[in-house]
């Protein structure tokens, strides 16, 4: 812990960053995100195995970009949404501090997005089992079961958005939910609004989802929602060999093609 | 009782599927009047939510239609909506929502017989099925709902 | 409120006999927004259009829907009706009424409700038209040429000849590409060079013609009528203006045991030289990877015998920056290098060449003065073997199509060798022999039946050497299959004709596409054979798939016309259904975030950057921008947007929800 502390508050002092994105504990000791900007917000930075949040959300908020150059401790999840937001030109090479927390507590610095790739290479990225079983038995299911489910779920959905804030990914200034001319997804958070707004989400996400599953934890209804595009990640490999978030200049599976893209539903 | 008669739209290409269409008229080939086209420039123009507002307004099917692959007026605007396509019924599937109402096909400028075919196929097809009940439900309670919230 | 104006045609009966016209009119003219509708036996014709022309000027429209035929067909007619009656051409639409509902429709009341169906669909459509103008990009008059061979020269002079500049960039040190290593030429025997030279001279001293020889084009930028192209001119070491081009130099040279890449290895050269004897332009360059000076320090002999001091030792590159408005791609090919032939030996055994180095041993300026002799010890083989589809046609090795050229130059090579060595036995081994062409087949059988050409049907296997004759195994699949065996002074591989190295670079330099094979992709195989997907650039020969002479003749010449025409007006005109990212005021900017997944699904690389600054000339935003001379509309990015930034003309978001609308609920 105090080696973290210490590393942070040098690179703060010679002013490799501006601010530093880590955990800290809040109230009733739960752990949040921090933002350390001097030394003694510094002294609260705080990591344990507790520490999952993918904290690469916090890269592009305007809100933290202000403060100028940014530092992070990125796990995993944290990593490949940098990668991917690399190959959306959202974060350039060198321009954020990447500070990686390994499993065993100890830290790495990531200098260069190369060095990024490689170490993914060697790692998990995968989803965890448990998802995986759901998502099978959701796959079992006929077709109107997960019509039912889905419905069930998506009924409880308040659209108050915490899965698109959450998510390292949804950085649009305007989503397409705010778009009103023409007005695509239903404001209200009805059946089918619920339902519309999941699906565009799922699908604007096909491909570029690095399965960190901060949508389903930001979401206050618990609706499972990291499953629709968890569900997408074994297809688009399969398919089209693609991955998101392994690569700084990937491309993004749903714009590239290959002339022998196979399929078997096209008459 | 009325036999069922079901909305079907078809999102075409203007290069390939709409001309074949056009033949398909010009050779004077008769196919079920249900199904009523919709141009686009290219099958790669042809948004996934194009799809979902269909459905929501009352389509019990749909046909998607463009080019052979290779043959896209613009050379790949097919290729990559067959890959948006690929991914988007593995999405529809795993909600529970019908791809088999979902027709996607190739249809050049000169498969008038083909268009025809695919046309009334789909017709039959989603006889078959019958109306988009779940779908329409949602529709319906939710017209309820906004209607409801109003009167309370 | 709008006034829009329904125009129902019977076309003839062809609508009316099974579609209630009048209905359709009457129902469709109560609809929000209609000013007026009416039904006419034939709208496309002059009083149809007529009083389509006087509806809009009586009821002030402000938008027309013309039920009756496909668009496809009449779209551009009632669009031209519209605009001579003051009416943006853009505020039209069609609903068809014919080829998609009384042609396939029997008579009865579905069929016109579908016509009802499709004219509101229009209707709604329509009111979110927007009025457009055409899309007006300059034209800079001066073409740039890529490739000196007979395509390029081709190209070049006919551009030249219709009075516009051309720029020519070759490689090489001259002009004149692979038809200048030819011997004679099939199906007429005409010497090669006699027929080239005169064209390479041509371009020479064509006053409308820029000949940049040894130079490379590095990096292009614009679009269609507005390249910018940075070329380097591979430094010479020699001042070209001083330079006589006497050959003293090159005679001196101490270093002379150069492979000559014009004669196939077959020959050598020195450090300072010229290709060969007809090279335009006739001036040495210096080969610095062989030059004693380069390499040791010392030497200059050149530069201590030329009379005019035009020796350059320590000149260097240059780079030169032009304008241009089209860009032809003549690049041409190469052949497969023959040691992708373990089996046939190639490289191991020295009589063992491939056709192009068999052309300079026919050539009467080759190595060895058109005296056909073998590589190894100079002696005038009596049997050869000629290996047809050395390559081609071979899944195994990647390459699945057809040379095509190769069928015709190894009857040509067969023949040549008979006619010179009047006691030699030429076989061919062949797959099947394609000679389609003019005097082709003819040309083929000539060689055959007059000169006694042994034509075997089947593939060899293996070649190796024994007691100094090469020993040619294969089969001969018109007798059953049997194994077949040839003792042979000399074999020939007709490889096959594959893309030019570095054509993979050059079409990422150019913004062009390429086929698996790295050949250059064409806009459509049948309807545009000359031009890219890129507007603006167009191929010529070879580059784009194998070619003979007089085909890459015939495409140098289309696409000559092309950029004729492309030159024949100062402006260039375009539809305005493109595509648009939108802007918006500071400090937004516009709803695009820049994630460019925009750029790689464009099939025309129409979509660029723009880097919004602050005033400090900081970059704030990178946002993408569609060129409108680029574009064509396909809108793929459009439906990829995620943040709908990107809109496209005719066919906007707002035009396309709204027509689903209108379909859906009646």
């Amino acid at each position: 812990m105090s080696e973290l502390i210490k590393k942070v508050k040098a690179l703060l002092n010679d002013k490799t960053i501006n601010v530093f994105v880590g955990y800290e504990k809040g109230s009733a000791d739960r752990i949040r995100a921090c933002f350390a900007r001097n030394e003694a917000q510094a002294n609260k930075v705080f990591f344990d195995a507790s520490c999952t949040q993918n904290l690469a959300g916090y890269l592009l908020k305007h809100e933290v970009k202000h403060f100028g150059k940014l530092g992070i401790l990125a796990n995993v999840a944290a990593l490949r949404s940098i990668m991917q937001l690399a190959s959306e030109f959202q974060i350039k090479d060198g321009e954020v501090y990447v500070l990686f927390a390994n499993p065993d507590g100890t830290f790495v610095e990531f200098n260069d997005f190369h060095s990024i790739e490689a170490y993914l290479q060697t790692t998990d990225t995968g989803i965890k089992a448990e998802e995986q079983e759901r998502i099978a038995s959701l796959e079992a299911m006929s077709n109107n079961e997960r019509w039912l489910f889905w419905n069930k779920e998506f009924e409880k959905c308040i659209k108050c958005y915490a899965c698109r804030a959450a998510c390292p990914m949804c950085y649009c200034h305007r989503c397409t939910t705010d778009v009103n001319q023409p007005q695509w997804i239903p404001v209200a958070s009805h059946e089918r609004g619920n339902l519309d707004y999941h699906l565009m989400r799922a699908m604007h996400l096909a491909g570029r989802c690095v399965n960190c599953g901060e949508c389903a934890t930001a979401c206050p209804m618990d609706i499972p929602l990291n499953l629709l595009t968890y569900q997408l990640i074994s297809p688009i490999k399969e398919t089209f060999g693609a991955t998101a978030g392994m690569k700084a200049d990937a491309t993004y599976a749903l714009s590239t093609y290959k002339p022998d893209d196979k399929e078997n539903f096209i008459i | 009782m009325q036999e069922f008669e079901p909305k079907i739209v078809a999102f075409v290409c203007n290069w390939c599927t709409y001309a074949g269409a056009d033949l398909t008229g010009t050779s004077r080939i008769k196919y079920s009047a249900n199904v009523k086209i919709i141009r686009f420039p290219c099958t790669g123009r042809i948004d996934f939510m194009i799809l979902m507002k269909a459905f929501e307004n009352g389509a019990d099917g749909i046909i998607v239609s463009g080019c052979h692959p290779n043959d896209c007026h613009y050379s790949t605007g097919n290729f990559h909506a067959r890959r948006r396509w690929i991914v988007f019924r593995n999405l529809l599937n795993f909600t529970g929502i019908d791809t088999e109402r979902i027709q996607f096909s190739w249809v050049s400028a000169a498969e008038g017989f083909k268009w025809a075919d695919v046309v009334n196929n789909t017709v039959k097809k989603i006889k078959e099925i019958g109306p988009y009940e779940n779908y329409k439900k949602i529709a319906v309670s939710t017209l309820f709902n906004e209607e409801g919230a109003s009167n309370e | 409120m709008s006034r829009i104006g329904v125009f129902v045609c019977h076309c003839g009966e062809n609508i009316s006999a099974t579609v209630n016209c009048e209905k359709v009119a009457k129902i469709t003219g109560e609809l929000k927004g209609v000013e007026f509708s009416t039904d006419y036996k034939y709208m496309c014709s002059d009083p149809g259009q007529t009083l389509l022309k006087e509806a809009i000027k009586e009821h002030k429209l402000d938008g027309v829907v013309v039920a009756a035929c496909s668009p496809r067909m009449h779209e551009p007619t009632f669009r031209k009706a519209c605009a001579e009656a003051g009416l943006n051409p853009f505020l039209c639409e069609m609903s068809n009424i014919r080829e998609h509902c009384s042609w396939v429709h029997p008579k009865d009341d579905l069929t016109t409700e579908k016509a009802q169906d499709l004219v509101r669909v229009m209707v709604e459509k329509v009111k979110k038209n927007k009025a457009l103008n055409s899309i007006k990009v300059p034209v800079t008059k001066t073409a740039l040429v890529i490739g000196g061979g007979i395509a390029g020269i081709q190209a070049a002079l006919d551009i030249a000849n219709c009075g516009h500049k051309v720029i020519m960039v070759e490689k090489q040190p001259s002009i004149g590409g692979h038809m200048s290593q030819l011997s004679e030429t099939f199906p007429t025997l005409d010497c090669s060079q006699c027929i080239l030279t005169p064209r390479m001279v041509e371009v020479a001293q064509h006053p409308n013609i820029t000949l940049h020889t040894y130079s490379e084009v590095e990096v292009v930028d614009g679009f269609i009528g507005n390249f910018k192209v940075k070329i380097r001119k591979k430094s010479k070491s020699l001042d070209e203006h001083l330079c006589t081009g006497c050959g003293l130099c090159t005679t001196k040279c101490p270093q002379k045991k150069i492979p000559n890449e014009f004669e196939r290895g077959l020959g050598f050269r020195p450090a300072i030289y010229v290709p060969f004897p007809q090279a335009v332009p006739n001036k040495p360059v210096i080969d610095r990877e062989n030059c004693t000076y380069y390499i040791k320090g010392k030497c200059k002999v050149c530069e201590i015998v030329c009379p005019t001091k035009a020796i350059r030792f320590d000149q260097e590159d240059e780079i030169v920056e032009v304008a241009v408005g089209a860009i032809v791609l003549a690049t041409g090919f190469d052949v497969l290098q023959p040691d992708f032939f373990p089996e046939y030996g190639y490289g191991k055994y020295k009589d063992v060449i491939d056709g192009l180095q068999f052309e300079r041993l026919a050539s009467a300026s080759g190595p060895t003065q058109g005296q056909i002799r073998r590589p190894s010890d100079g002696k005038e083989p009596k049997k050869i073997v000629f290996v047809a589809c050395a390559g081609s046609r071979d899944p195994a090795k990647g390459i699945e199509y057809c040379s095509k050229i190769c069928c015709m130059y190894t009857a040509k090579h067969a023949m040549l060798y008979k006619h010179k060595v009047h006691d030699g036995t030429p076989y061919v081994f062949y797959m099947d022999i394609r000679a389609g062409g003019k005097m082709y087949e003819e040309f083929v059988r000539r060689t055959i039946v007059e000169d006694g050409t042994h034509y075997v049907r089947g593939r060899v296997s293996t070649i190796y050497e024994k007691n100094g004759k090469l020993i040619v195994r294969g089969a001969d699949t018109l007798m059953g299959g049997i194994p077949i065996e040839i003792e042979a002074d000399m074999v020939v591989l007709a490889t096959a004709g594959v893309a030019n190295k570095g054509a993979e670079e050059l079409a990422q330099t150019v913004h062009v596409s390429y086929d698996s094979y790295k050949f250059f992709a064409e806009a459509h195989p049948k309807l545009k054979p000359v031009e890219t997907n890129t507007a603006g650039i167009f191929l010529a020969g070879a580059c784009q798939a194998p070619k003979d002479i007089p085909e890459s003749v015939a495409a140098a010449s289309g696409a000559a016309v092309k950029v004729a025409a492309l030159f024949s007006n100062d402006e260039l005109t375009r539809d305005p259904l493109v595509a648009l990212v939108n802007r918006q005021p500071a400090p937004v900017f516009s709803t695009c975030v820049g994630c460019f997944l925009c750029q790689s699904v464009c099939p025309y690389q129409a979509i660029e950057r723009e880097e919004i600054k602050n005033r400090n000339g900081e970059v704030i935003k990178t946002l993408a921008r569609v060129n409108e001379g680029l574009c064509q509309g396909c809108g793929t990015c459009v439906a990829l947007c995620r943040t709908k930034a990107i809109d496209i003309h005719g066919y906007s978001n707002q035009q396309v929800y709204t027509e689903i609308m209108a379909l859906l609920n009646d």
